[in-house]
């Protein structure tokens, strides 16, 4: 399906530079109020705006990032290229890092941010509705030596580097969300709605390291410390756990005390969460 | 018909959609509701929110899957990814029939996400009930077609869509959901008269019927499911009951939702024109 055109109808010229009128006149009948172009119009209209819909749907915060003309730009531009190969819509924007890595000039100049805000807004998908497995009981792992032993990670359970604050501009647009509700309940008619502000952060010196997971059915966002991200990027590579921790320390300027001390406390919190499962 | 083979031999009487807006009613205050309907892709899921709604929904009430992605007119044969995790819904919701609708919607692995109208022709009528039935053969439940709303129609055709309706389900023995909103939406854009749709179908062969709002623009109406069902399509309702006797009712609404009262009372006014019977409140 092609893109519709700027006044939203579908385009008047065929794939092949005939004039899509004639090319819809082969073989849909017109009635005595529509032609042919017009019938199938009707149905080219309806895929755009089930998608997107849908797009806009998913990703709210690149929206706030780029501003509704740009994000309209690029959700058609994405949409024409990696069109929906799924029958649920729920895997639509599998594919948008990759077209914002390929296509850069649709999200200039915002392209870092964009990257970091679509990676987070697809990993909420799959921490809404990713599998699930028996979380770990620490009694299943007590007798096994940490050089032998290889955990799993839950598979909803995201891990991300980040260059900036997306999990705070997330919560800054979920709060400017509950205002407006909350004032339009009780606004009087003024006429022009009110503009959103855009959501804009500066990348960060140091690298962001966040956990998208799923508690209780709601996604949540956890910042977890350096150590503590390359520990479970370890374990979902199937490193055996005692050098797990040997390499994800290998930076570390904390102290050998410390780091026994913060591990200890990661673990049992991970096991809190679930988190930790038998190895794949 | 009210309890055949198409509908596993069951009584269902008035149901409406389970929709998101009104999952916390429905889980708090326990409304008496014959059946819920579900769009089985919702809940095609492998975990999370929806799936643990769905578990204590099905705790409490009768649900019936009803999907809008089988595309049964596709020229491909089924998904068999699509139709394995389609059945282990099956088996979660022990839906005792299973019902999607009579058109395609994919080619070549691009998907529409919309109902797209048959070329009424008797290659279509073979390759269609071919998939119906390795649909029904695969997943083990009866099945029912539901006829869609459209827009256009095409010069191939060679037959009616009531005529190839009829034929599509006697070769694929199957069931019909008779979408009484759709029969109005279509005989509109297309101009034929809706009660010779409702007298041609096999009776004996309507295992559900919905209703449904819609709207209408300047040329032509849109099955949108956004409004009350209109009264030209409650006498359509009232024709095909008169026909088919008592039978599993549900109301579509699937936009602009309002709350579970008003959705529920709108269902209920299908009672109306049901044969006198006592009925769930």
């Amino acid at each position: 399906m092609r893109p519709l055109r700027s006044d939203e109808g579908m385009q008047r010229e065929w794939i092949d530079g005939s004039a899509t009128a004639e090319v819809a006149e082969q073989f849909i009948k017109p009635n005595d109020r529509l032609d042919s172009f017009q019938r199938l119009e009707i149905y080219n209209q309806q895929y755009w705006w089930r998608l997107l819909g849908n797009f806009a749907e998913d990703f709210r915060g690149l929206r706030a990032v780029l501003g509704d003309a740009q994000f309209d730009r690029l959700a058609v531009a994405y949409l024409h290229d990696y069109g929906s190969t799924s029958w649920t819509l729920r895997n639509l924007g599998s594919q948008l890092e990759r077209f914002v890595r390929e296509r850069p000039e649709f999200t200039a100049p915002h392209t870092s941010l964009v990257i970091d805000m679509v990676r987070v807004e697809w990993a909420r998908t799959i921490a809404f509705d990713e599998a699930e497995k028996l979380p770990l009981l620490p009694e299943e792992i007590r007798d096994i030596p940490p050089q032998s032993l290889r955990l799993g990670l839950q598979p909803y359970l995201v891990l991300l580097e980040l260059r900036h604050p997306v999990d705070k501009l997330l919560g800054k647009l979920k709060r400017q969300g509950e205002i407006e509700t909350a004032s339009l309940s009780n606004a009087v008619s003024s006429g022009r709605p009110r503009r959103r502000g855009r959501l804009t952060a500066r990348p960060q010196t140091k690298p962001i390291y966040l956990a998208v997971h799923r508690q209780n059915f709601s996604v949540y966002y956890k910042r977890l410390e350096a150590e503590a991200y390359r520990l479970l990027c370890a374990v979902r590579g199937g490193v055996p756990l005692e050098h797990a921790c040997v390499v994800a320390c290998e930076a570390t300027i904390d102290s050998p005390e410390v780091i026994a001390c913060k591990m200890k406390s990661w673990f049992a919190e991970w096991m809190s969460f679930g988190w930790l499962t038998k190895p794949a | 018909m009210p309890s055949s083979r198409f509908n596993a031999f069951t009584d269902y009487g008035i149901g409406i959609g389970l929709r998101i807006p009104h999952y916390q009613h429905i889980l708090e205050k326990k409304p008496v509701v014959d059946w819920f309907e579900i769009i089985s892709e919702n809940y095609m899921v492998d975990a999370g929110r929806p799936l643990h709604v769905l578990d204590q929904i099905l705790e409490q009430y009768r649900v019936v899957q009803h999907g809008v992605s089988l595309y049964f007119g596709n020229a491909d044969r089924p998904n068999r990814d699509h139709l394995r995790k389609l059945k282990r819904l099956v088996k979660r919701t022990g839906t005792p029939w299973l019902s999607d609708h009579l058109c395609w919607g994919s080619v070549d692995g691009r998907y529409t996400h919309d109902l797209l109208p048959m070329p009424y022709t008797w290659e279509a009528v073979e390759t269609t009930a071919a998939n119906i039935r390795e649909v029904r053969d695969f997943l083990e439940v009866p099945l029912a077609v539901e006829n869609v709303s459209s827009y256009a129609e095409f010069h191939m055709s060679e037959m009616s869509e009531w005529e190839f309706l009829n034929e599509v389900v006697e070769r694929a023995d199957c069931g019909i959901l008779l979408d009484v909103n759709n029969i109005y939406v279509s005989s509109k854009n297309h101009g034929f008269d809706p009660q010779m749709y409702i007298d041609a179908v096999p009776a004996d062969r309507v295992a559900q019927i919905h209703v449904a709002g819609h709207s209408k623009f300047e040329k032509y109406i849109l099955d949108t499911h956004d409004h009350p069902v209109l009264d030209s399509v409650w006498k359509l309702y009232a024709r095909a009951i008169a026909r088919v006797g008592r039978t599993a009712t549900l109301l579509e609404w699937d936009d602009r939702i309002p709350s579970f009262d008003d959705v529920h009372r709108e269902a209920l006014k299908a009672s109306h024109f049901l044969p006198h019977e006592a009925v769930a409140a």
